[in-house]
């Protein structure tokens, strides 16, 4: 049998070599004469980063990390042998672990055939064959499964109060209202695996005693929309929603309503006066929803990735899912990593993954040769963790000591070239924007800190300026009606706290450290440096500069936007930023 | 189509992992389209007509790689079973022609040991 040999140099350092060890490989195969046996590739990425050249052998799965060139005809000998070439070998880790991604990738999202034959809809007829209701919650109460919307309340507890209560009526929702900045691990699911979160919420249904469930997802998802309409229908055509499912005396039916895009309605009170058709406005807790919720009947609603894990726990045991993760936070967490990093996209890793292992073991580190400078999690209800600190394992507890949230999933990497006053501006104002306006200390005190944050940046403020950032913080945090309000502070207070001297140098020495912020920066043009190209000139969108180049160029500061295109652009570096 | 029973669900199960064969899968989530999934898939279906390849040529959802959209998962018996990053016209043609026909990976855009 023939093996493969995949090759990618994930040294950062100089030029890629790959396709020199290619060569290596090559020649060395062609001299022993194992053309047949032994297949060389270039592959775009190996799962490795600043290993040098990285090499796998397949099927053996035999992993070598920084390789040379000596190394290769001993590794093709080894291959011929059948042994590892024990010298170079590491062992292989996955590091991810998918339990919510299951399918993701893998089936025909808009083919139900495909689910089943992936195990799907067996949870389901486990449970209307031989589990009654209370079976099901003691199975969610066992398996330790806690709310993936954020909050982290555990959903067993959750289906069990929403049973309680005697009602003529009782309804379960999906809350696909995703709109943290830069997370889509719902939509990923949504879009990737329908039928998963279906089955999640007719056995949810079953448990609470509902016989309708509502999905509200996210106008601005038009895919995922698409698919569980589809996977609505087909559900209904072959009686895996309606009367008697399976053969049962079990009935549900399921619908679809559209979130116009607001991020307050990811707040259940406000998500249900939404699906009510009223204004998206939260209202106070208790009563909560598990006792009057949905037309003043009892509802329970539960996050995408949380009904996603339903099936996989009922269907392989509470006990399987209770062994992952850590004491108190049970099973995988889907993290959408985005922002400056190598490698974007959906992870899926044990509670209890260091940051480390996410940043850096599984998404390649920053970008460019750049450093890692920090990560948000939680979007704009929670926190910075800066790299120092990388060590934290994702867990809801460990990230709340930190002084961030698990939040949805949202993991956006910063890079040196971030300014921690700016960022905390951002997430701040996007609160401002999504504020509903219903109570005073968000509405108010919201914007008030969003003032103040831009005298930071302007170079304005003073020591009392952040004085009073905190003081309007902690009023938010413990007035506000809603979480929105509640930890809309978060991010200011989070980046206060670790980059308190970031803060210092803006308002005292009136300069921002990342050179980011646009008031406190200008560009000059070295001109001992310049060598005249023209770049910078092509380059600037509001023509500040001006020159030729015979004469050199300029750059007019009254004109100039500080945009930093210019800097970009300029391959000796003869733009300087202060 | 009629009302699936329990026994229905076992049988589609059995029936589909009989019918195996080799397959060719296109992510074709929102990550995917965006990336140019759409045309992707065209070239591989017109492709694999071109050359009579013994394929079945599927969509399935986001990966999680997104960076490197689009992205083409291939299985062929009796060799690795590879994902390619960042295809394109070119590498879709490729994958038809060397991987599924002439039975040798396509270098350069193998995304290893990322799940």
């Amino acid at each position: 049998m023939s093996r493969t040999v995949f090759i990618k140099d994930t040294g950062t350092a100089g030029k890629d070599r790959t396709r020199d060890f290619y060569g290596f490989f090559l020649g060395v195969i062609r001299e022993k004469g194992l053309e047949n046996e032994v297949i060389p590739v270039r592959v775009a990425d190996i799962g490795l980063y600043n290993q040098g050249v990285a090499v796998r052998v397949v099927p053996d799965n035999f992993v070598y990390t920084r390789v040379e060139e000596s190394d290769v005809s001993l590794i093709v000998d080894s291959i011929k042998t059948g042994e590892p070439y024990s010298a170079k070998q590491v062992k292989p880790v996955s590091k991810q672990l998918r339990i919510v991604l299951r399918n993701c990738g893998v089936v025909d999202p808009e083919s139900l055939e495909d689910y089943i034959a992936h195990d799907g809809f067996a949870a389901l007829a486990k449970v209307l064959e031989s589990y009654t209701p209370e079976k099901v919650i003691q199975e969610m109460k066992a398996s330790g499964l806690r709310g993936r919307g954020g909050a982290g309340f555990p959903t067993g507890m959750k289906w069990e109060f929403t049973r309680k209560p005697r009602s003529d009526q009782k309804y379960i929702v999906c809350n696909g209202d995703e709109g943290d900045p830069g997370a889509y691990m719902d939509r990923g699911v949504l879009e990737g695996d329908p039928y998963s979160v279906i089955e999640g919420m007719i056995i949810g249904g079953y448990a609470i005693g509902a016989s309708k469930g509502l999905f509200y997802i996210r106008a601005e998802y038009p895919v995922a929309i698409e698919r569980i309409e589809k996977a609505i229908r087909r559900c209904h055509e072959t009686g895996l929603l309606g009367n008697n499912i399976l053969g049962s005396s079990f009935s549900f039916d399921l619908e679809i309503r559209l979130g116009a895009g607001a991020f307050v309605c990811g707040e259940e009170t406000a998500l249900i006066a939404s699906i009510e058709g009223k204004r998206g406005y939260p209202s106070p807790r208790p009563p909560f929803p598990s006792v009057k919720g949905l037309w003043g009947r009892p509802t329970c609603i539960n996050n995408v990735e949380t009904l996603a894990n339903v099936p996989v726990i009922l269907h392989k045991g509470a006990d399987w899912f209770s062994k992952i993760g850590t004491e108190t936070s049970k099973g995988t967490k889907v993290f959408a990593v985005t922002g400056k990093v190598k490698n974007s996209g959906l992870v899926e890793v044990p509670m209890g993954t260091t940051v480390e292992d996410i940043v850096y073991g599984i998404c390649g580190g920053a970008m460019r040769g750049k450093q890692v400078k920090a990560i948000q999690t939680g979007g704009p209800s929670g926190g910075v963790i800066p790299k120092e600190y990388f060590g934290t394992k994702v867990d809801y507890e460990s990230l709340q000591k930190m002084g961030s949230i698990m939040g949805s999933g949202g993991m956006i990497v910063m890079d040196e070239d971030d300014c921690m006053v700016d960022i905390a501006k951002f997430y701040l104002g996007f609160c401002v924007d999504e504020s509903c306006g219903k109570c005073a200390p968000c509405r108010i005190g919201g914007t008030q800190m969003l003032k103040l944050l831009t005298k930071v940046t302007d170079g304005q403020g003073t020591q009392k300026d952040l004085a009073r950032l905190e003081q309007i913080s902690h009023a938010m945090q413990k007035a506000s009606l809603c979480g929105l309000g509640q930890t809309a502070p978060n991010p200011v207070l989070s980046t206060l706290h670790y980059y308190r001297a970031e803060y210092d140098a803006h308002v005292n020495e009136k300069k921002c450290p990342a050179c980011k912020c646009a008031k406190l920066i200008r560009f000059v043009i070295v001109q001992n440096k310049c060598v005249k190209c023209g770049m910078c000139f092509k380059a600037c969108p509001v023509n500040a500069i001006s020159g030729s180049r015979e004469s050199g160029y300029l750059i007019d500061q009254t004109k100039c936007i500080r945009c930093g295109q210019c800097f970009e652009v300029c391959k000796p570096k003869a733009i300087s930023r202060s | 189509m009629a009302k699936l029973t329990r026994e229905d669900l076992a049988k589609i199960k059995q029936d589909a992992t009989a019918a195996e064969k080799n397959w060719i899968k296109v992510g074709y989530s929102s990550c995917g389209i965006a990336a140019g999934a759409q045309e992707i898939f065209d070239v591989l279906c017109e492709e694999a007509r071109k050359h009579n390849a013994d394929i079945e040529i599927r969509k399935c959802g986001c990966v999680g790689m997104c960076s490197a959209e689009p992205i083409v998962e291939v299985c062929v018996r009796g060799m690795p079973r590879v994902h390619y990053g960042k295809v394109d016209r070119e590498t879709a043609v490729k994958i038809i022609e060397d991987h599924v026909c002439g039975r040798l990976l396509v270098n350069d855009h193998v995304m290893d040991g990322r799940i």
